[in-house]
């Protein structure tokens, strides 16, 4: 599903060379549900942004669903994403000024589908997030919990293949993340894959993979049962 | 107080001070102009005709049928005229000033050779004394004489003045090197006419732009056609009453004439200058909106930067800024930006003074008034700018830990 | 999409209304005094007969004496003795001298005399200015050639005089003499009146009330009721002497039947000046000329530089309002980079995000748009009171009416187009995180 050989991002400013991401791999196969760890400033930011096609890459491949994305245009990348992958942010993201089911509209829209197409897969995505008697309602006047939910919501109505999530829980109170991880978890059992980037272990436990990242490289894991149940401290890989 | 790193600071947001120092400019530049042209039209407008303007007006009937004795007519609508209580003086007159419609001919100084320049001057007569009418100046000579005074049959005879009482705008043109003017000649045509006497100011009906307005001569005549024209001179206070009694009683009179028209020389002042004071009072709308918008634009810009921000200014206090240092920092920053398009507004107001002077005829603009500008706008810049940077100058400290 | 588009500009207007207000209100006023101001330029600009402007001509010959300065325009006016010898020669399709009379018309049935206004014309005139007939038409050529005591009457006086009978045959006492009507025009305004420029500001004002045949005219000794123009030593004394002598106070105009024709005609006008020049006439006759109906206007300054100077003032006070509204939309547009981000990584292309937020500022503009056109009307009020020919032609018409929402969405929408530009250039990834 998504495929990342070898990749590095470097960010030039004023002579001074950033290495985000150095001799990165990763291999994420379809239906899987990986977790991404790492300390602050390890570059899980920059891997999500790689990976959402929200930035490009210095050197090295990244195959999506099978197709090489580096030097795609902008609007080729637009569409893919649009098409391919569904996103959900820590800070939710939704547009305050429309309501939910406008919010789940948005991605639709840069499809071309036409109204009637449009209204089936948001009623169904809301559906199965539970807020479908809430389409009218605005994001103000949810918790946050439920603003997730519809931000999950936005994120499935365009049948993505792959979801990223970046700190899904960050925002939320305890058991509310937990709502949301039993909603990721029964989305995964569907038949999505799932990428999730954060920083809490416990959540990183409910997946199935992890992905630890210090300084820009991979240390991967296969089972979080195999790691001590304390975050490591990074061994840093062999250079 | 650091300008460099204020000005550096503004460098990094350069769309937004340009977009402001653009208005700025703009305004500057047609604010000077407009403000000078209306200033201009304001003073044409209110020059003097040198008459008893106040209390005169000007009626006038025509006659259609035949055989109508006119110096009879005349005489009569005179002696009833005088008779009325509230006429002070009235004469006949072939116009009057501001009436914007009348007898223009040109006359030469001292010989009617093809050689000597001729000039155009308004041309008055009146068989009654005009100057004691219209309450004009008499400063040099005198008025005519009764026995001065032709009567003219138009169909028979031309024109053919003995004498003139004349401007000294005229005088002085006509005759450069001369200081007293009675007894000088001027021609009108054949005619050859001597000066008796010379008025401070008399205006043509046309009131033209510059010294054309002002050359105007009288000549004691009385044409036998069968119109009627009389200035009517009122004690004051009296004139809109005479104006409708006056009418009322020369139309009752006979009934072998149609009355024309009968317009005070206050109405006729307003006709005259309709449009230079309504171009005066567009071009006024048209600066106080400029101001008003340019000043909400700089509300607006200056708004937005403060927003964009509270977290910098946060931590500004946080390490030390008291709220003045907050507030004196976008005063200057809004006074950078002001003086940059001030100081591009200057150039383009000449640049579009220029172009107003050579297309269209509009006055030079007199470097004096820009300064005047320059202060307007620069309070202008200040009093918008006062909101928004008292209102980043209460951003409290805490700013500076909030995160989202 | 555009639907779509429209949609989320006009929510995004009412997030904040104050800001919305003060673009609208800017693109209103700046709309509003630029419009006004053309329309009153162009009704004063415009071509009165566009169907013949070019092949309908006054015939200027000049008549100024040997020492007028070189610079001097030719007179505008032509003496009776020009005319005369231009009408006999008969050249052109159609041509009319023509100058202004006036009087009392007494009507019958006890009604009270009035003065009127009028034009003493040949019987081309009609046919040659597009001058449309109610009743009647033209007086004959026979009538027109011995001055025959015909009149054709304005819509308005005929309706004063006979109410809405067909007066034609009918008799009228007119400048103290007996004449037949012949015809009544209906309603006809030419704006200006250019067929009759020079000496009054009459030229956006009422039509003349009656016309007479220029024979009649002068015979009966109708006085000019213009402006007479005398050089040198003035006429003899007496009507016929203004006749005899070179005074000016006559228009001539010739219709040509193709504006191929000018260079022709205007040879032919040299040869007539060189032959009067052997009598002894014309000495800077040579300056005589030809001039089409828009050439003939711009010398007569139909369109002052009052006007044009008003028009360039709110052309430009509409560029600084420009430049506001950009800087407004920027403002408003950078608040919006959250959702621009999101907008993106949910998979819009920066050609979607441009179309979005061009379509908003075209939203302002139009809601801009319909304001002015409400100060429009204000800002037309206003300048009709600088003179009667302006508050003649001070009127939205249609056209104007559409162009000025027009002006309001181009003008907002070019405003618009930097703060777009900026707006899509938004790097997904760097906003979404500072949420």
């Amino acid at each position: 599903m998504l495929r990342m050989n070898n990749l590095s991002k470097v960010y030039r400013t004023h002579m001074i060379e950033t290495h985000a991401l150095r001799g990165f791999d990763i291999h994420v196969r379809e239906g899987e549900f990986v977790a991404v760890t790492g300390p602050s400033g390890s570059g899980k930011t920059t891997f999500l942004n790689i990976a959402g096609l929200l930035e490009e890459f210095t050197e090295g491949t990244y195959l999506l669903d099978g197709a090489e994305v580096r030097g795609l245009n902008d609007d080729a990348r637009s569409r893919l994403r649009n098409q391919k992958i569904g996103f959900i942010f820590q800070g939710f993201n939704l547009i305050p000024d429309l309501n939910l089911f406008d919010n789940v509209d948005v991605p639709l829209r840069y499809r071309g589908l036409d109204a009637a197409e449009r209204k089936r897969r948001i009623e169904d995505a809301l559906g199965k997030v539970g807020l479908a008697s809430r389409a009218r309602h605005y994001p103000a006047e949810l918790s946050g919990g439920q603003q997730q939910r519809v931000a999950i919501a936005r994120a499935l109505a365009g049948s993505p293949r792959l979801l990223l999530a970046d700190e899904p829980t960050g925002n939320l109170d305890t058991q509310m993340a937990r709502g949301v991880m039993e909603l990721l978890e029964q989305i995964n059992a569907e038949g999505t894959t799932i990428v999730m980037v954060t920083h809490d272990p416990e959540l990183a436990a409910r997946a199935a993979r992890n992905v630890h990242i210090v300084d820009g490289q991979v240390s991967d894991l296969e089972h979080p049962a195999r790691r001590a149940p304390a975050v490591a401290a990074s061994e840093p890989a062999a250079t | 107080m650091e300008i460099r790193p204020i000005l550096s600071a503004l460098l990094r947001s350069k769309t937004g001070a340009f977009l402001i120092a653009a208005q700025v400019a703009l305004t500057l530049a047609i604010l000077g102009n407009a403000i000078y042209i209306v200033q201009d039209r304001l003073a044409i407008a209110a020059r003097p005709t040198g008459t008893d303007e106040a209390n005169l007006f000007y009626i006038r009937f025509y006659g259609f049928r035949d055989g109508i004795d006119v110096p009879a007519m005349l005489d009569a609508d005179l002696a009833m005229m005088r008779a009325m209580p509230g006429v002070k003086s009235v004469a006949t007159a072939n116009m009057a000033p501001l009436t914007q419609s009348g007898w223009n001919l040109s006359v030469q100084p001292n010989s009617n050779d093809d050689s000597v320049e001729s000039t155009n001057t308004a041309f008055y007569y009146s068989s009654e004394n005009l100057v004691e009418t219209l309450g004009l100046e008499l400063t040099e000579g005198r008025y005519f004489t009764p026995d001065e005074v032709q009567v003219i049959e138009p169909s028979v005879a031309n024109v053919d003045p003995r004498h003139t009482v004349i401007t000294r705008t005229l005088a002085k043109h006509l005759f450069p090197d001369a200081s007293t003017y009675v007894g000088k000649v001027i021609y009108l045509g054949d005619a050859r006419m001597e000066v008796v006497g010379v008025v401070e100011r008399m205006q043509s009906p046309w009131a033209q732009l510059g010294e054309a307005a002002e050359r105007s001569i009288i000549v004691p005549m009385r044409q036998l056609d069968p119109s009627a024209a009389y200035i009517v001179r009122t004690e004051p206070g009296q004139l809109d009453r005479l104006m409708r009694e006056v009418e009322d009683k020369l139309t009752a009179a006979r009934d072998d004439r149609v009355h024309l028209s009968t317009t005070s020389l206050p109405e006729a002042r307003a006709n005259r200058y309709r449009a230079d004071r309504s171009l005066a009072w567009m071009l006024v709308t048209i600066m106080g909106l400029l101001l008003m918008v340019t000043a909400s634009g700089i509300v607006g810009m200056a708004s937005l930067w403060v927003n964009q921000r509270r977290k910098q200014i946060g931590v500004r206090r946080a390490i030390g800024a008291r709220q003045r240092d907050i507030l004196r920092y976008f005063l200057v920053e809004n006074f950078l930006v002001t003086s940059f398009g001030i100081a591009v507004g200057l150039a383009l107001a000449v640049a579009l003074n220029q172009w107003l002077v050579s297309a269209l005829e509009v006055p030079r603009l007199p470097l004096h008034y820009l300064p005047g500008g320059v202060v307007a706008l620069w309070a202008l810049g200040l009093l918008a700018a006062l909101g928004p940077a008292w209102r980043a100058a209460r951003i409290p400290p805490a700013e500076a830990t909030r995160s989202v | 999409m555009f639907a779509y588009y429209f949609k989320l500009g006009l929510r995004s207007l009412r997030r904040n209304p104050a800001l919305t207000a003060l673009m609208v209100l800017t693109l209103a006023v700046g709309v509003a005094t630029s419009m006004s101001t053309l329309t009153v330029l162009r009704a004063m600009s415009g071509d009165p007969v566009p169907s013949k402007s070019d092949r309908l001509f006054v015939v200027q010959v000049d008549n100024s004496p040997a020492d007028t300065a070189a610079g001097e325009e030719p007179a505008n006016h032509l003496s009776w003795l020009d005319a005369k010898e231009l009408l006999a020669a008969g050249d052109g399709l159609r041509r009319s001298a023509m100058y202004a009379v006036g009087g009392v018309a007494e009507p019958e049935g006890g009604e009270a005399s009035q003065l009127i206004n009028g034009m003493a014309v040949n019987a081309d005139f009609f046919a040659m200015f597009e001058a449309p007939f109610l009743h009647g038409g033209a007086w004959s050529a026979e009538d027109d050639a011995r001055g025959g005591a015909q009149v054709v009457l304005s819509s308005a006086f005929a309706e004063r005089l006979f109410g809405k009978d067909d007066p034609t045959g009918r008799r009228l006492r007119l400048f103290d003499g007996e004449y037949v009507v012949s015809g009544v025009l209906a309603p006809w305004r030419p704006m200006p009146k250019y067929y009759w420029l020079v000496g009054g500001n009459n030229r956006f004002g009422d039509t003349d009330e009656v016309f007479i045949p220029i024979r009649n005219a002068l015979a009966n000794e109708s006085g000019p009721n213009g402006n007479v123009s005398c050089n040198g030593d003035g006429p003899e004394p007496g009507f016929s002497g203004l006749l005899n002598s070179e005074c000016t106070f006559m228009q001539y105009w010739v219709e040509l039947a193709d504006a191929g024709e000018r260079g022709a005609y205007r040879e032919r006008l040299a040869g007539y000046v060189d032959g009067q020049k052997k009598l002894g006439r014309l000495p800077v006759g040579e300056r005589s000329r030809l001039l089409d109906v828009r050439e003939w206007m711009q010398v007569q300054d139909v369109l002052g530089d009052d006007t044009i100077l008003q028009t360039l003032l709110a052309a430009g006070f509409l560029l600084v309002c420009v430049v506001n509204t950009v800087g407004l939309l920027l403002a408003k547009f950078t608040a919006h980079a959250g959702e621009i981000g999101v907008r993106r990584a949910l998979g819009a292309t920066q050609g979607q995000v441009f179309q979005q937020y061009l379509v908003q500022a075209g939203v302002v503009g139009a809601a801009g748009g319909l304001l002015g056109l409400g100060f429009t009307f204000g800002g037309l009020w206003l300048l009709a009171r600088q003179s009667e020919e302006v508050a003649a032609v001070a009127h939205m018409s249609p056209a104007m009416l559409l162009a000025t929402v027009a002006t309001a969405i181009v003008a907002a929408v070019l405003a618009g187009l930097l703060p777009t530009w900026r707006a899509c250039r938004v790097v997904p990834a760097i906003q979404l995180k500072t949420q």
